[in-house]
C-alpha cells in the first residue's frame, strides 16, 4: 500500500491526518489525539510552484514541501504541524499561514535550544500543554490514559527501531540498504498500532547473519536521499552500519524512566535524544556521539550525505570531518539535492570512496 | 585580569586612543571637499562616527586581559553583559566593515579553505576565516573569554557561534527567543526572563564581577535613551527633502550595534539628531533632486554602498527608510528599568526577524505610508534566509495593498563573488523604468 493509500484509509477509520514538516515534535500527543502524523521531507515533487516563492539557494527539503501544499496535494490533510527547525521551515510555516493561508489548522511547536537550562525544560513543557490544549480545541478532549499509552508506544516504537540498527550494526539484517531504509522511513507516517506489529515482522524475517562481511559505514547528515545512493552501496558491498541522520538515529528515544507524569516524559525523551545540529548540539557532543557509532560498527568510513543549502548541517561538516580524519577514518561529503537522483559525478565519487577502503 | 593589562589598557584609552584621534583628524583636515553634482554635502558627524568606532576596534586590541571581552551577536541583549563590565566585539559588525573594505571574499576563503561551504552566510564565513587566519582590515580582535549568541537573528548565529566556540574551547551562553508565530506570549517572556536569571552566576564567574542590579537598570535607561535617539535620528528621513539617505543610515548604525548601553553611543546620536534638524531648518537635503523616495528591505550591501548610493541618487531617488536600520530602534521601547529581564525579553523577542511574516507585512506597510515611499527595493540575500525567505510574497502582497512599485535584486552583503553587476543593472533599470512611469 502506498503512503497516500495508507494515510486515506486511516482517514476512514476516523483518524485524522496531519502534514508534519521536519524534524522533531511530540508524535506520541499526535497520537494520543488520534492524529496521524505525515512527515512531509522530500516528496517527490518537480520543483515549480515553490519557485515563485523561494529563492534558488533555499533548500530542496522546504522546497519539495511547499510545493506539495500549493499544488493541492495536502487538500486530504486535517491539519499542518511546523516545529521550529531551521530560519527557513521557520519562514516557510509563516508564509504557509500568513500568506498563502492554508485553509486548514496550522500549529506551531517551538523547541528550545541547546544548552538546556531548567527554563528550557520547563518552557518545553508549557509548549507541549500548549499544543495540546490547541489540539483539544479542534478534535475534542484528550482520552484519559490515551497520553500515556501512546508514550508507551512511542518507547516501543524507539526500542524496535533501536532493534533494527543494532542488527544492522552487527551486519545480522538480512536485507540491504534501500530496504532497511524504507523500512525506517516508513515510520515517518505509519500509526503506532500499524508500525509495530510491522516493525516486529520485519525484524523476525530478516535476522540472520548474510550481511557480516560487507564493508561497514556511517551514514550521516538529514536523509537518505537520493535513495539511489543506498542501491549503489547495495551493488558495491558496502553495508550501512548506522547512522547519524535526522531522519534516523537522531530521533530515537531514551528508554522510559519512572516519571509519572506524562509531559515529564515527553520532555526526557525529547531532552535525553541523541545530539542534534538542529537543536543547538556542540561539536564535541555530536562527535563524541558519532564515535560511538564508529566504535560499535567498527565502521570503515563516513558518508555525509547532506542536502544542499542545509545550514545547520553544513556549519558542523567541517569539525566533524577533521575529528573523524584524525581517528584514521576516512569521510566523503555529497552534496545532494533531494529528488534529484544519483548523477554521474555522485557514482563516481561514492565508487572511489569504496575503493579506497576495501 | 591582570594589573599590567589593566594599565595598558587604561593608558591607552586615556592617551594612546586621543593621540590616534588626534593624528587622523589633522589627515583629515588635508583633505578637501569636493561637492557632488547629486549628493547634498557629507553629514558633519561622520568625522564624530569615524572615531568612535576607531577607537573602539583601537582599544579592542589591548582589552585582552584587562577586562573580560565577550563577541556578541548583533541582536543580542548586551545590556546585561555591560553589567559586568565585558569589552564587546560584533562580529557582524566587523563583517560589515571586511564587507566595505572588500576583503569579504579573502577571508571568506580562509573559511572555505577549511571546509566550510561557500554557501554559508558570509558573516559567519568572514568571522570563521579571521578566527583561523588573523585576516582583518580592522589591525587585530581580540580573542573572546565568552561568546554571548541570541537567536532572535536567525538560527545561523547559533551553529556558528557552537564553531567559535568549539574552536576556541571558550564558553557560550544562548539566549533563546522563541520565534512569534503568532502574538508573544506570557510564558515566552517567563521563559526568556528566567534564561537571563540562569546567566548571572555564569556571567559573574566568566568576568569575576558580582551582579549590580542598580548598575544593570542604569545601563538600560541608557540603552532605550540611545535607541530612542536613533528613531528619532530615523524619523527624521520622514521630511521631505530628507536629510539623510538610508546609505548614510547603514554606517551611522554602527554605534546603536556595538556600543549600545554606554554613553557614548547616546552622545553621538544627539549629535546626529541635531544635525539632522539644522538640516532639515535649512533645507539640505541628502539627495540634492530629491524626486523619488525608495524604501530598502535587508541588510545593506556592504561592498557597494557608495556605487549604489549615487546610482539612486543620480535619479533623484533616495532611500528614506529601510526594515534592517528600524531594527535597533523599533522595540526598544519596551525597554523599561522597573522590570529590566521581562522588558528586554519583550524587546529583544519582538524584532522583525523573530516575528511571523505578518507582523513584517503590517510593518512595511506602516512604514511605507509614514515615509510616503514611492518604491520598493528587496535584496534577496544567500547568506540571510530569515530575512530572504517570504520576500517575494511580501513584495507580492505590498504592490496588491499599496500599488507600490518593487524590485527584488539578489546579492550577499559581503561577498561580491555572488554578485552580478550586468544582471542588478538590469532589474534596476526596469524599475526605474516603472517607477517613472
Amino acid at each position: 500500500m502506498t503512503r497516500k493509500d495508507y494515510l486515506i484509509t486511516q482517514k476512514q477509520k476516523g483518524r485524522h491526518i496531519f502534514g508534519v514538516f521536519p524534524a522533531q515534535y511530540p508524535r506520541e500527543l499526535l497520537w494520543a489525539m488520534n492524529v496521524v502524523p505525515a512527515e512531509i521531507w522530500d516528496p517527490p515533487e518537480e520543483i515549480t510552484a515553490a519557485n515563485a516563492h523561494l529563492q534558488p539557494y533555499i533548500c530542496s527539503v522546504v522546497k519539495s514541501g511547499l510545493e506539495l501544499v500549493l499544488r493541492g496535494k495536502c487538500d486530504f490533510l486535517d491539519g499542518f504541524l511546523f516545529p521550529h527547525t531551521c530560519d527557513s521551515i521557520q519562514n516557510m510555516a509563516s508564509m504557509i499561514y500568513d500568506y498563502i493561508k492554508a485553509d486548514k489548522p496550522c500549529y506551531f511547536f517551538y523547541h528550545p535550544k541547546n544548552p538546556y537550562g531548567k527554563a528550557a525544560r520547563d518552557y518545553y513543557i508549557e509548549e507541549l500543554k500548549n499544543l495540546m490544549h490547541s489540539l483539544e480545541r479542534q478534535l475534542g478532549p484528550l482520552k484519559p490514559n490515551a497520553l500515556k499509552q501512546r508514550i508507551r508506544q512511542g518507547h516501543k516504537v524507539s526500542s524496535l527501531f533501536g532493534e533494527v540498527y543494532d542488527l544492522m550494526a552487527k551486519g545480522e539484517l538480512d536485507v540491504g540498504n534501500e530496504e532497511s531504509y524504507r523500512q525506517i522511513r516508513r515510520g515517518e507516517y505509519l500509526f503506532p498500532d500499524d508500525l509495530i506489529p510491522e516493525l516486529e515482522g520485519f525484524l523476525a524475517r530478516n535476522k540472520g547473519k548474510g550481511r557480516k562481511n560487507l564493508m561497514p559505514v556511517i551514514l550521516s547528515g538529514v536523509l537518505p536521499n537520493p535513495p539511489e545512493i543506498l542501491t549503489l552501496l547495495d551493488t558495491l558491498g558496502v553495508r550501512v552500519a548506522h547512522d547519524d541522520l535526522l531522519i534516523g538515529s537522531r530521533r530515537l528515544l531514551v528508554p522510559p524512566s519512572n516519571l509519572k507524569d506524562p509531559l515529564e516524559q515527553l520532555a526526557e525523551s525529547y531532552f535525553g535524544m541523541p545530539p542534534c545540529s538542529t537543536r543547538g548540539a556542540s561539536i564535541t557532543k555530536r562527535r563524541e556521539y558519532l564515535f560511538r557509532l564508529i566504535d560499535a560498527t567498527e565502521a570503515k568510513g563516513v558518508i555525509f550525505n547532506v542536502v544542499k543549502f542545509c545550514e545547520p548541517e553544513w556549519f558542523d561538516v567541517p569539525n566533524l570531518i577533521q575529528e573523524i580524519k584524525k581517528k584514521g577514518l576516512p569521510t566523503l561529503v555529497l552534496d545532494t539535492e533531494v529528488n534529484q537522483g544519483l548523477s554521474g559525478q555522485m557514482k563516481t565519487r561514492v565508487e572511489a570512496f569504496v575503493e579506497m577502503i576495501t | 585580569m591582570s594589573a599590567v593589562q589593566k594599565a595598558r589598557y587604561n593608558f591607552m584609552k586615556d592617551l594612546g586612543a586621543p593621540v590616534l584621534m588626534w593624528l587622523r583628524q589633522m589627515q583629515r583636515k588635508r583633505r578637501p571637499y569636493k561637492p557632488n553634482p547629486y549628493l547634498g554635502p557629507p553629514l558633519k558627524c561622520s568625522g564624530r562616527l569615524k572615531e568612535i568606532m576607531m577607537r573602539h576596534y583601537y582599544l579592542s586590541r589591548f582589552s585582552k586581559g584587562a577586562k573580560p571581552v565577550a563577541w556578541v551577536t548583533s541582536g543580542a541583549p548586551v545590556e546585561l553583559l555591560r553589567a559586568f563590565d565585558f569589552y564587546t566585539v560584533y562580529p557582524e559588525n566587523h563583517g560589515a566593515l571586511c564587507g566595505a573594505q572588500k576583503a569579504g571574499p579573502e577571508i571568506c576563503s580562509e573559511a572555505e579553505k577549511k571546509g566550510y561551504h561557500p554557501d554559508l552566510c558570509s558573516y559567519a564565513r568572514i568571522d570563521l576565516g579571521h578566527a583561523f587566519s588573523g585576516k582583518t582590515p580592522a589591525g587585530r580582535l581580540p580573542r573572546p573569554d565568552l561568546l554571548f549568541c541570541c537567536d532572535n537573528i536567525c538560527q545561523t548565529v547559533l551553529y556558528w557561534y557552537k564553531e567559535l566556540a568549539h574552536y576556541w574551547d571558550i564558553p557560550l551562553i544562548i539566549f533563546d527567543t522563541p520565534y512569534n508565530y503568532r502574538d508573544i506570549r506570557e510564558k515566552d517572556i517567563e521563559y526568556m526572563t528566567r534564561q537571563f536569571e540562569e546567566m548571572i552566576p555564569q556571567l559573574e564567574r566568566i568576568s569575576g564581577k558580582k551582579y549590580s542590579h542598580d548598575r544593570f537598570k542604569k545601563i538600560i535607561g541608557i540603552a532605550r535613551e540611545s535607541a530612542s535617539m536613533w528613531g528619532n535620528v530615523l524619523t527624521t528621513m520622514k521630511h521631505r527633502p530628507a536629510p539623510m539617505t538610508i546609505f548614510d543610515a547603514f554606517v551611522h548604525l554602527a554605534p546603536i550595534v556595538s556600543l549600545r548601553g554606554l554613553p557614548v553611543a547616546l552622545d553621538y546620536y544627539r549629535l546626529l539628531l541635531n544635525e539632522l534638524e539644522e538640516r532639515i531648518e535649512k533645507g539640505i537635503g541628502a539627495v540634492k533632486n530629491e524626486r523619488k523616495r525608495l524604501m530598502w528591505d535587508n541588510i545593506a550591501v556592504w561592498f557597494n554602498l557608495r556605487d549604489w548610493s549615487l546610482l539612486f541618487a543620480e535619479r533623484g531617488m533616495n532611500f528614506v527608510a529601510a526594515t534592517y536600520t528600524n531594527a535597533w530602534a523599533e522595540t526598544i521601547h519596551y525597554l523599561d528599568d522597573r522590570s529590566p529581564f521581562e522588558s528586554m525579553a519583550r524587546a529583544y523577542s519582538l524584532v522583525v526577524l523573530n516575528n511571523n511574516l505578518n507582523s513584517r507585512l503590517e510593518l512595511m506597510d506602516q512604514m511605507i505610508r509614514d515615509y510616503r515611499v514611492d518604491g520598493l527595493v528587496m535584496l534577496a540575500l544567500r547568506s540571510c534566509k530569515p530575512y530572504s525567505v517570504g520576500q517575494y510574497d511580501l513584495r507580492r502582497l505590498l504592490g496588491e495593498r499599496l500599488g507600490i512599485k518593487s524590485v527584488v535584486i539578489e546579492s550577499d552583503m559581503t561577498d561580491f563573488r555572488a554578485y552580478s553587476e550586468e544582471q542588478t543593472r538590469t532589474r534596476l533599470e526596469a524599475f526605474f523604468e516603472a517607477l517613472e512611469s
